[in-house]
């Protein structure tokens, strides 16, 4: 009698649930490209002028389409980083110029949810090997939260600066703070928070998960500091080659 | 009076309604279209017609959009259209190969608004007259 181990049939399985979820990922797209698409030529007024109601709904299901094409690319990472089939694509850049492009395309959310997002970078910091698409996710993923975390007037301070030889970015913010009881969990896949749940809903609890893992392909290091509503500093590292 | 070019873009694409969305929403800003849904079909209407500009999907039926761009560019009567990628793959990898292979733009459609579309492809078409 043939034995299979057990671990083998769980491999087996786990292999499974990634693979569909990826072939799942991607026939999704298609129809919400075109859900997507359909509701801005309707909201363009190409076809004509909409109400204000009319055109109120209709933002409101492109954001929520929005949201939903974001979980779709969020699985799909997550089913990769399981299969350890994310790969990188890596181009020597100054970090500094790809934070600052990221923070500049997060202006307009964060100041719509009245928060300053200040940048600070040390003379000296060098070029370095990065998949830049991938680590823009990674800024977005942290300044996205640090906007959407914050509480009244909310204050960010993205730094990086060079660190022996390594590159040190810190992501400051003066939002809700991590409990304690949250804090091992934070880099869990689909952890979220239930304080962070009520202040935030529509987070898919990946965005973490995926930061940490493209930081560590990379050769790098995440953690954090928090108080409980005093704020939250993100540190990650990446190699100087 | 001036005469304005009206460009004529081909767009290769098996979704029958993206196809009604991305080739009206290109017909009202002055665009000519026409449209091919599948590889081989594209290829032929690229040789007959030489069309300004192409917009292609990569996951098509017959042959795909890589080899499709990959063939129009190593032949000498069609490699100066310009191609830009119309695509849900959105992966570095998928992104690198287009661009290697020569296409003018990547757009990703999930990613990228159908009333950014015109302006794409006007700045590559500007680029390209250069």
């Amino acid at each position: 009698m043939n034995m299979v181990p057990t671990g083998g049939q769980s491999r087996i399985s786990q292999h499974a649930i990634t693979e569909t979820t990826s072939v799942i990922s991607h026939q999704l797209k298609t129809p919400l490209s075109a859900i997507k698409s359909s509701l801005e030529v309707v909201l363009s007024g190409d076809l004509g002028v909409l109400g204000k109601d009319q055109q109120e709904y209709m933002q409101l299901a492109l954001d929520n389409v929005k949201k939903m094409i974001t979980l779709v690319k969020d699985l799909l990472d997550a089913s990769k980083i399981e299969e350890g089939r994310m790969q990188l694509v890596l181009e020597k850049v100054d970090p500094v110029k790809v934070a600052q492009g990221v923070i500049k395309d997060l202006s307009p959310f964060a100041g719509a949810k009245n928060t300053e997002i200040e940048f600070q970078a040390e003379e000296g910091v060098p070029q370095i090997q990065m998949d830049v698409i991938k680590m823009q996710q990674v800024f977005n993923n942290l300044l996205f939260n640090a906007i959407k975390y914050s509480r009244g007037k909310g204050q960010i301070m993205f730094s990086v600066k060079k660190d022996g030889d390594k590159v040190l970015f810190a992501c400051r913010d003066n939002g809700i703070g991590i409990a304690d009881s949250d804090k091992d969990k934070m880099f869990g896949k689909f952890y979220r928070s239930p304080r962070v749940s009520i202040l935030a809903p529509d987070g898919s609890g990946l965005g973490l998960y995926i930061s940490k893992a493209i930081i560590e392909l990379s050769g790098g290091k995440i953690w954090f500091e928090s108080e409980v509503d005093k704020g939250t500093t993100f540190y990650f590292t990446l190699p100087i080659q | 009076m001036a005469i304005v070019k009206t460009y004529k873009i081909l767009l290769i694409e098996d979704d029958k309604f993206l196809i009604k969305l991305y080739s009206e929403k290109l017909v009202r800003e002055g665009f000519e279209v026409s449209m091919a849904i599948s590889g081989e079909e594209g290829l032929k209407k690229i040789e007959r017609e030489r069309p300004d500009l192409i917009l292609l999907d990569i996951i098509l039926p017959q042959k795909n959009g890589f080899d499709i761009l990959s063939e129009v560019k190593l032949n000498p009567n069609t490699n100066s259209i310009p191609v830009i990628m119309l695509t849900n793959l959105g992966q570095d990898a998928d992104i690198k190969t287009g661009m290697d292979l020569g296409a003018a733009d990547y757009l990703i459609k999930t990613d990228f608004s159908i009333n950014d579309l015109p302006e794409r492809i006007r700045a590559v078409l500007a680029k390209h007259s250069l």
